[in-house]
Order: C-alpha cells, then structure tokens, then sequence
C-alpha cells in the first residue's frame, strides 16, 4: 500500500496548502480600532493591504509603509478598466483594498455604482481643491499629461518638419506618420481626446479629431504603442503620456519629447478605498502615509512627474521642462460621465482602424 | 464481503465520486454558467452581434487556417527531418522545441517589425522599400513561428513509436527513402497530424496577444473580446464573443472525437523512446524538409536570440550596451512571484495528473461508460479559448454555494483542472500500455481495487505519470488567458507579470522573466527525466515482477 499511501499523503498536503492559502487571504485581514489618531504611526501587524494598482513601479513606497506600519502589501498590476470590469463581474467581494493609479473616468464610474469607501484624510487640506471628489470618494496623486514623442530621422527623411503643437497633427503632410493609441484602451488618450474637445468646443473638437484621424492609419491597441512604433521608426510621431519614462526612452533611442505650444491636456490619477475592503483601516492609513509631503516627494520620483505635475503645493518633483500655465482648461465633472458618448462617437468616427 | 473488501470498495466509490463531483462543478458548471449568461442576461442578442461583427468572425477564422496549414506544413517537415538526424543531434533539436514552447509573441513581433516593418533593416534599410507590416500577413507570421515548436513535438513524439522493424523491413524489400517517408512514416503520423492541425486552428483563434502588437487596424475576435472586458468593462460582450469562438472550435472537436481513438497514443511532446536508424538522406524529400526545417529554426534561434540580448542589454542612443539593468529592474516585479508560480506548477501537474490518470483509470480499465463522458467534459478547457473558461469561473464562482472568487484556491483549481484535458491524453497513451491481464491477475489473487492501484496500475504507470506531469507543469508556467480575469493581489503569476510588462512596453523586464520561466521548465524537465532514467536503471536490476500483498 505504498504507493496509495504516499499519494494520500500527497493529496493532504496539496489540499492543506490550498486550504491554508485560501483562507489566509481573508482572515489577515481584519479591521483595527476606529480612533481618529495619526494612523500612519499605528501598527498594523499582522494585517494585510491588497493593492491593485497602474504599475508594479510603486513598490518602494509600499514597502516603506510596511516598514512603518508592520502591514504587509500585496499589488497586483491592472489597468483601470479592468478594475471596473472585474467588480461588474463579481460583486460579492471588492477587487482589493486601495485602488491606486488610473484614469478619473474609472474612478468616477466606480463612485457613481458605489464601489468605493469615503474618506477625507486630515491632511486632504493638503490637496488643491480641483484635485480631489468633493464628496471624498477619491483624490489624485498626481496628473499624467500628453504630448509627442518624435523620431527626427524619420521626419528628415521625409522633409517634415517637427510638429509643435496639436494643431499641426491636422497637416495633410504628416498623412501615415502619426500614431496614437485608441482611446477605450488608453486612459491618456481618453484624457487627450476629451481635453481638445472641451478646449475647442465640441464641434471644433470633432472637427479637429475628425482631421487628426485622416493622418492615421491605425490606433495602437496598447498605451505603449505609439511610444515604441515612433522608436522603431515606424512612425514619425508618436501622441504619448509625457513622464521621466518618455524622456529616458527618448534618449535611449534617439527621440525628442515635444510640450504642445497650444496647451498641454492632462488628467488626475486616482486613488481610492473600495467600500467594505477588510483592509479598509490599512488604505486609509496609506492614503495618510501618501499624503506625507516627505512621502509625496517619493511618489513623484516613483511616478517620473514633473514638478508641475504634482498635486500638493510646495512638494517638488522632477523638473522636465513642464510649465502649469500651459496646462489646458478642462471639465472634470464630465470626465467620468461623458466616457461612454465620446467613446462610442470616437469609434463611429474612426471605423475599423 | 471481507473487511478489507468493503474498505477497498468504499474507497473506489469515494474516489470515483470526487472525480466526477470534481469535473462536473470545476469544468462543466463553468461552461454552463457563462452560456446561460451570454445567452440570456440582458443586453446585445447574439443574433445581432453576429450579423453586426461577421467581419471580425471571418478574420478570426481565415486567420485561423492559414496559420493552422503553414504551421502543419513547417512541424512535419522538422518532424520527417528528424528521421535523417543522428540521435545526438535530435536530443539537441527536442531540447530547443521544448525550450521554445515558451513562446512570448512580443518577442517574435518586434523582432518581426526591426527586420521586416516599415523602416525595417532588410525591407527598407537594404531593399529600399517602406512596407506596411501590420495586418493578417503579420499575425499569421507570429503564430505559424509560436505554434509549429508544439506541434513538431507532438509529431516527433509519434515518430519515436514506430518500430525500428518496420523501417528495416521496409528497406531491405528496397524502397527508397521517399518511398519509407510516404508509406511507412507519414500514415503513422496521419492520427498526430489531426491533432496538431486542431491544436494550431483553436490555439489561433483563442490568441488574443499577437493581433494586438501586430494586427494594425485588423481586428480578430479574440483580441476584441479581451479588449471588451479591460477597455470597456462589457463582459456580455466578452460572452459572446467567446461563444461565437466556441462554435468552429468545437466543429474542430467533432472532428477529434472521430479521430479520439488513434491519437490516443500522442504525447504532449516529451514522449521517451527510441527512433530506429537515421535514414539515408537521398531523394526529394529530405531536401525540401532540410530547407523548412533550417528556415524554422533560423527563425525561432533569431526569436530567442533577441530574448536573451533583450534581457542583457539596455539601449543608449540607438546602440545596445551589455548591463544587468533588466534582471535589477525585473526585482520589484517579481517578488515572491516566482515561489509561487513554481508551487501552483507543481500542484497543478500532480493534481492534474492524478485525477486524469484515475479518469483514465476508470474509463479503460473499468470500462465505466459515465467516466468516458466526463473525460469528453474533461476535454472542453483544451478546445475551448481560455478566457472563456476564465470568466466562465467568474460567473461560476462569484455567487453561492461556492463563492471563491478573490481566494487562491479559484487560481490554482482553474490551473489544475485546465490540464485535465491533455493530461488524460498522455495518461491514456500510458495506461494503454498495461496489458489487462495484470489487473486480471490481482483479481484472480484474491486483490482488492485497493491492490490493483497500489501493484499494478500506479507502479507501471509511473514514466507516463511522470511526464503528464511535467507536461501540466509547463503548460501552467505558460498559461495567461485562463487565470488573467482570476487573480487577485498576491496571486500573480510569472506569466501574468511578463503580459503585463509587455503591455507597457518594459520589453527588458519581459525578457528577463521569459528566460525564467523558460530555464525553471528545462531545469524541471531535467529532473523529470533523470528520475524516469534512475527508475529505468533500477528497473534493470530489479526483478520485473510485481509485488503482491
């Protein structure tokens, strides 16, 4: 019966370490006492904080908030639609904890199906104002921006010359040149998109991306693309988020990041509790941890932000050539709500590129 | 009935019970739960959404048989050039298929555009021309390359079960090389060949990755339903999509049902044994598999070539200098990540293993007609694209009575069950290979079912339980679509971190962990394989005969 033996031996295990697994999940977590203290000094030992989050890139500060708090982090990387898309599907439980990075529209979306937990930080004074939900349900940490990334070799070859503001896109000479990422997949682009048009006004602002479209072929279908296809030199300008990534890859590969001379679109990142997170104390605790100007600086570095980019007065972050009075007016308050009507007129627009 | 009858009996049932409960709630409820949804919850009609998106069907499966025939073209021409190949040489080229298994599509595709795309070293730097890349031609480039690595392996796994004998024979009434290749080898292979041309057409329409680097503005259904759920958060749509995907695949099933019988015997690339002598290279044919052959593995030694300097280099100013950024950078991605990839591996292929060995078990031995039904169920995670079988978990098990969505039990039972269905293939190549005679024996003796199992049945199964298992534990280290709509923080997997990076372009990082995930598989093979051939040499001194209690 030895060989029997050893394979119930082996299921016992197996289903022991599934068990112990499964269940470590939820019973770590459990709430702390709810005293109104400085909770960044509290510990948290023993308890966990599920993140889900834009990048793998924060885990530094993460592991800095461990360090102080005894709360171990776990970040799964996803992007902002998939978040919503995941607690559309499964609404017994939510995605994780704290929901840190990503796209305002998906952060409004999550308020408005009541998705996520309020809370306004002690130090959310902090925070301009214009930054943060008014009712609570999240605040930024920062903003992405959009610009152009140019390979200048490409342009010589063909006689074109550097585009310097969005208007230039328009110019029938840069037919085929221009790649963009499709705007449901890319949050930035969204942001671009919605930016020009509230710029503009709505009919100046179709008219505008309806121009824009005839210069392109095909919309790349990772935020990355335009990025890496203007790299590879199979475009000559690419329409990208402009942080310390995009100018670090322009000088690994030869490339120039451009500011458009006729505003700069931009859009907040957000961060947020999910409603009835068992972790719910520890988020909270690191939204104030964030909050921290020394931590803020930390962020920043993190993030690859401009100092101009940054969202709390007085902390500083990198200087990449960004000046705020180039930032462009937008309406925020429709960001969220008006996803679904650009989105579908944009796909109408642009057919099946 | 004695004692140790009725406790033998209550196991068999027990055992025979929790192998149906298991597959029954863990594949078929899945399946049911998101058919139920996409058909019937609110929303698009899949009527409509067919007349609405035809094209998109139409790409997917013109796609899919393109890339199903020129990949079918290049695995049996590297599989018929093996037959001319010393055993040396064909240990060395199995050992790179199997490495190549792993095959990331970014790699292939960026590797693809700097050569070929519209500033591409050999279309436009050396023949003055400006091509556009993107597109079907693309797509199908990648796929063909990714999949024939599978498919060779498969073939060659059949190649390796023809009798030295027969070739023998075959040559000494004097046929030519030709002659042994069309009428000895390729009707052998013909049962193989069915299987990897079902293989690469439901691998391609499931591919939801490569369309998306290299597709340009032409959309497949596969891409468009993983782009429904992260963009838009439509699952609906993402159910009908998929179902629309599940219909030419299980027409593909059919078709493998009527030939079920004779592929049997296909391993899942890691077969043993011994081919006879290499043939004599005269005539047509080795020519012209010598040239694929060569034009294949140039491609896949480029692809992965590109892996390793991606994952050794950084660039500056356009130049590549040597560095171990990547592997530095790859650090805060990974985490406890690779621990634990290599434990749900390892869980999935024994646990996937066993329960096909037992479905095997209980359908071939015991001739039980209710197990040869749940091992057809059993089947549908390997015909069916695996981000349906992904959110039919999320429909299944978000609600009660068994709400494990968010737990790493919902991640590791999706891995362990989505193997099940090639694992019951191998399992039943070896349980085959038990002549019925010794389970007649054990019974003759006075045995117990508990006596079968334990002295006849696992012992003799053993090679064949071995490499199921390896061939689970690789296909787990691999697997994305099935678990990327699962996982929860602190459940990723190497995998998932690899496609995530390759989303955001951090193509150094994605090097650093695809050469990971692939030296994890050879060192895992290593082992495999020097425990079957330690048992081997045991078995040489041992006496042969089983042991009975």
């Amino acid at each position: 019966m030895k060989t029997i033996r050893k394979i119930g031996l082996l299921l016992v295990l197996f289903l022991g370490i599934i068990l112990v697994t499964a269940c470590g999940n939820g019973s770590k977590q459990s709430n702390s006492d709810n005293s109104n203290k400085q909770k960044t000094t509290k510990e948290f030992k023993g308890q966990t904080m599920n993140v889900v989050a834009t990048s793998d890139a924060y885990q530094p500060l993460f592991d800095k908030f461990s360090k102080q708090t005894g709360a171990k982090v776990k970040v799964l990387s996803m992007s902002s639609g998939e978040v919503l898309a995941r607690m559309k599907a499964d609404k017994s439980k939510p995605m994780a904890d704290l929901w840190f990075g990503g796209g305002l529209d998906a952060f409004e979306q999550a308020k408005t199906d009541h998705q996520l937990e309020k809370y306004q930080s002690n130090s959310i004074d902090k925070i301009n104002s214009k930054y943060r939900d008014k009712d609570g349900y999240w605040l930024s940490k920062g903003l992405t921006v959009g610009g152009f990334v140019v390979n200048k070799k490409v342009l010589k070859e063909k006689n074109l010359p550097v585009p310097k503001t969005w208007n230039d896109l328009t110019k029938s000479k840069y037919k085929g040149e221009i790649i963009m990422s499709d705007p449901s997949v890319s949050g930035t682009m969204y942001a671009i998109v919605k930016a020009i048009i509230d710029e503009k006004g709505e009919k100046a602002g179709w008219e505008y991306w309806n121009k824009v479209n005839k210069n392109i072929s095909f919309y790349g279908k990772r935020g990355k693309d335009p990025q890496e296809k203007t790299a590879s030199g199979e475009f000559g300008i690419g329409v990208i988020p402009v942080d310390k990534m995009a100018f670090d890859a322009a000088k690994q590969n030869d490339l120039t990041v451009v500011y458009p001379k006729d505003g700069i679109p931009w859009v907040p990142e957000g961060v947020a509790v999910f409603k009835n997170a068992p972790g719910k104390k520890v988020a909270e605790a690191f939204i104030d941890f964030m909050l921290e100007p020394k931590n803020m600086k930390e962020l920043t570095k993190l993030d690859g932000k401009d100092t101009d980019q940054v969202i709390m007065p007085g902390v500083k972050g990198l200087d990449l050539g960004l000046n705020k009075k180039d930032l462009m007016k937008e309406n925020l308050s429709s960001f969220g709500s008006d996803r679904t009507a650009v989105l579908n007129k944009w796909s109408d627009m642009v057919g099946d590129k | 009935m004695s004692k140790k009858h009725l406790g033998s009996f209550i196991i068999d049932k027990f055992v025979y019970l929790i192998i149906t409960l298991s597959i029954l709630i863990f594949i078929l409820y899945p399946y049911l739960s998101i058919f139920v949804q996409s058909l019937s919850e609110t929303g698009q009609k899949i009527t409509d959404f067919w007349s609405e998106n035809f094209v998109l069907t139409q790409h997917s499966v013109v796609v899919a048989l393109i890339t199903m025939v020129l990949s079918l073209i290049f695995s049996v021409a590297v599989t018929i050039n093996f037959a001319f190949l010393s055993k040396q040489k064909q240990k060395i080229l199995r050992l790179f298929l199997l490495v190549t298994m792993v095959s990331p599509p970014f790699v292939t595709s960026l590797a693809y555009i700097t050569l070929f795309g519209r500033r591409g070293m050999i279309t436009h730097d050396l023949l003055q021309l400006t091509i556009n890349p993107y597109g079907p031609q693309g797509i199908i480039l990648m796929q063909t390359l990714s999949f024939t690595s599978l498919n060779a392996l498969v073939l060659i796994g059949l190649l390796k079960k023809i009798e030295p004998s027969m070739i023998n024979s075959a040559r000494s009434l004097g046929a030519k090389t030709d002659a042994i290749i069309k009428d000895v080898i390729f009707p052998l292979l013909r049962p193989g060949i069915v299987v990897v041309t079902l293989i690469s057409f439901i691998r391609s329409l499931a591919d939801f990755q490569t369309s998306t680097i290299i597709g340009g503005s032409f959309k497949m259904l596969a891409s468009e339903g993983y782009f429904a759920v992260i963009s838009f958060g439509d699952i609906h749509r993402a159910a009908l999509i998929n179902l629309t995907l599940a219909i030419p695949a299980l027409i593909g099933f059919f078709l493998y049902i009527k030939y079920d019988r004779d592929i049997s015997s296909v391993h899942h690339g890691t077969a043993s044994g011994e081919l006879g002598i290499p043939l004599s290279k005269k005539g047509f044919i080795f020519p012209i598999t010598a040239v694929l052959s060569l034009l294949f593995y140039l491609a896949l030694l480029l692809q992965y070539g590109s892996i390793i300097i991606n994952a050794i280099t950084v660039k500056n100013m356009g130049h590549f200098q040597l560095s171990w950024q990547p592997l530095i950078a790859s650090k805060i991605y990974l985490n406890d990540t690779i621990f634990r990839t290599i434990i749900y591996s390892i869980i999935a292929g024994l646990l996937g293993s066993l329960i096909s060995l037992f479905i095997i078990y209980y359908g071939q031995v015991r001739n039980s007609k209710w197990m040869r039904l749940i091992e057809m169920i059993g089947t549908f995670p390997y015909i069916l694209p695996g981000t349906f079988f992904g959110l039919g978990y999320l429909y299944a098990f978000s609600k009660p009575p068994l709400a494990i969505t968010g737990t790493t039990a919902i991640v590791v039972i999706n891995v362990i069950f989505k193997q099940v269905a090639f694992a019951t293939k191998a399992a039943k190549a070896s349980v085959n290979q038990v002549h019925p005679i010794y389970f007649q024996t054990v019974h003759d003796l006075g045995g117990t079912v508990l006596n079968e199992w334990n002295d006849v049945f696992f012992p003799m199964t053993k090679q064949g339980f071995a490499l199921t298992f390896l061939n689970g534990f690789i296909s787990t280290m691999t697997t994305i679509g099935s678990i990327i709509f699962l996982v929860h923080p602190g459940q990723n997997l190497m995998t998932l971190v690899m496609f995530d990076v390759v989303q955001r372009g951090e193509y150094q990082v994605a090097a650093v962990i695809a050469c990971m995930i692939i030296l994890i598989c050879v060192i895992m093979a290593g082992i495999v394989f020097l425990l079957i051939h330690l048992s081997e040499r045991s078995k040489k001194h041992v006496s042969l005969s089983p042991r009975l209690n």
